[in-house]
């Protein structure tokens, strides 16, 4: 019994370790709960395919044209179809651009006004033109575009 | 600053004093076999963390019961680590929970003037086993159900009322998707609030009551 007193008494040691093993197993709970519940917003598997959307002969010079094709989707347990609605425009039959119709404001899908010659977003009036480009409204950026290729007769756009 | 802190919230609501009553009280020199309950109480906090992270991916339906199940087990990050916790603390539960009672038994803790103590302790048992038996279903796999048919029929053993019984356990003739709705319901929020309120009541009374020393020879 040397210096009892100063050195660390057999219940303050007991309180102590009880706090530190609880924290450990606390946090040996906490760190797994946490990354179970973030996880599947960092894993989805991305992968690249290229879609074909339909033939040339579709697309009329000077006039976006709506194609609409299937996906095949994984979200957690369950497949479905997802559907895709693109916008090819061409003003040569050489060079295609494929637009997506999801507006780049806050996602409402914007259609095509032929008298007009815009698309047009109903859910806040965002306006852009037959290339995707604001003209006016709220969106902050042209409409997002896939890559393209054309084989044969045959538009394929490549989704991600 | 801690304890600046912890002196403010101690004028104000006397926090110290609950603190003392419930983990500084005394109690008599006993053995490693009075720390049952407490480990009960500690798989139960396990059991209530890991439950409710199970239900942010869980689906209680035939079509999506085996399937999300395997999702969290084999896609969801730590998940076979969540669902194993509560797989095996399921049964660590019912073997603590049972031994705690075996302890109260030969101690003879369950005299006057712990009765009430003892009576709710027993209910404890049973919401217990009805949490194990109600679990067991939901993965809807062959076990699963297997288990669940042979289950709900001995509840349909009693003469004259055992049928209604079994129709009221499975919701219909048949063990059918009302049937592993219902059990997921009992799972998640009844046996769970009367686990509460009962635990509640048990630990209120151990603390209230006092603890039984062991027993001396001819007691």
């Amino acid at each position: 019994m040397v210096d009892e007193e100063k050195s660390l008494s057999r219940r303050a040691f007991l309180g102590f370790s009880t706090w530190i093993i609880g924290g450990i197993l606390a946090l040996g709970l906490f760190v797994p709960g946490l990354i179970y519940i973030v996880g599947p917003a960092f894993t989805q598997a991305k992968k690249e395919e290229w879609v074909r959307l339909g033939s040339t002969q579709k697309v009329e010079p000077g006039t976006p044209t709506l194609f609409t094709t299937t996906i095949e989707e994984q979200t957690g347990w369950i497949t479905n179809e997802k559907e895709l609605s693109v916008f090819v425009y061409t003003e040569n039959n050489r060079d295609y651009i494929a637009m997506s119709n999801i507006c780049t404001h806050l996602g409402c899908r914007v259609r095509w006004i032929a008298n007009q010659e815009e698309f047009f977003c109903p859910c806040h009036n965002g306006v852009f033109d037959k290339e995707g480009n604001v003209v006016s409204g709220p969106p902050p950026r042209p409409l997002d575009q896939y890559e393209v290729k054309v084989e044969g007769n045959s538009i394929y756009i490549k989704v991600t | 600053m801690i304890t600046r802190i912890s002196d403010w919230l101690d004028t104000r609501i006397g926090w110290r004093q609950v603190w003392e009553t419930v983990f500084l009280r005394k109690v008599p020199k006993v053995n490693w076999l009075y720390t049952l309950g407490s480990a009960s109480v500690f798989v139960a906090i396990n059991q209530i963390v890991t439950g409710i992270l199970l239900t942010i991916y869980y689906v209680p339906t035939p079509d999506h019961a085996y399937d999300s199940v395997q999702y969290i087990t084999t896609q969801v990050p730590a998940g076979w680590l969540i669902r194993g916790l509560h797989h095996w603390g399921a049964s660590a539960m019912v073997v603590l929970v049972f031994l705690h009672m075996i302890r109260v038994i030969i101690y003879g803790a369950y005299k006057f003037p712990r009765e009430i103590t003892w009576m709710t302790g027993v209910i404890l048992l049973l919401i217990v086993i009805g949490f194990g038996f109600t679990g067991y279903l939901l993965p809807w796999d062959q076990k699963a159900y297997w288990a669940t048919i042979v289950g709900t029929k001995i509840a349909g053993t009693p003469p004259i009322i055992g049928d209604t019984i079994l129709r009221i356990v499975r919701g219909g003739e048949e063990l059918s998707a009302i049937t592993l709705a219902r059990f997921f319901g009992v799972h998640v929020w009844v046996l769970p609030v009367a686990l509460l309120v009962l635990t509640g009541i048990h630990i209120f009374l151990v603390i209230k009551i006092g603890i039984s020393a062991v027993p001396k020879r001819g007691e």
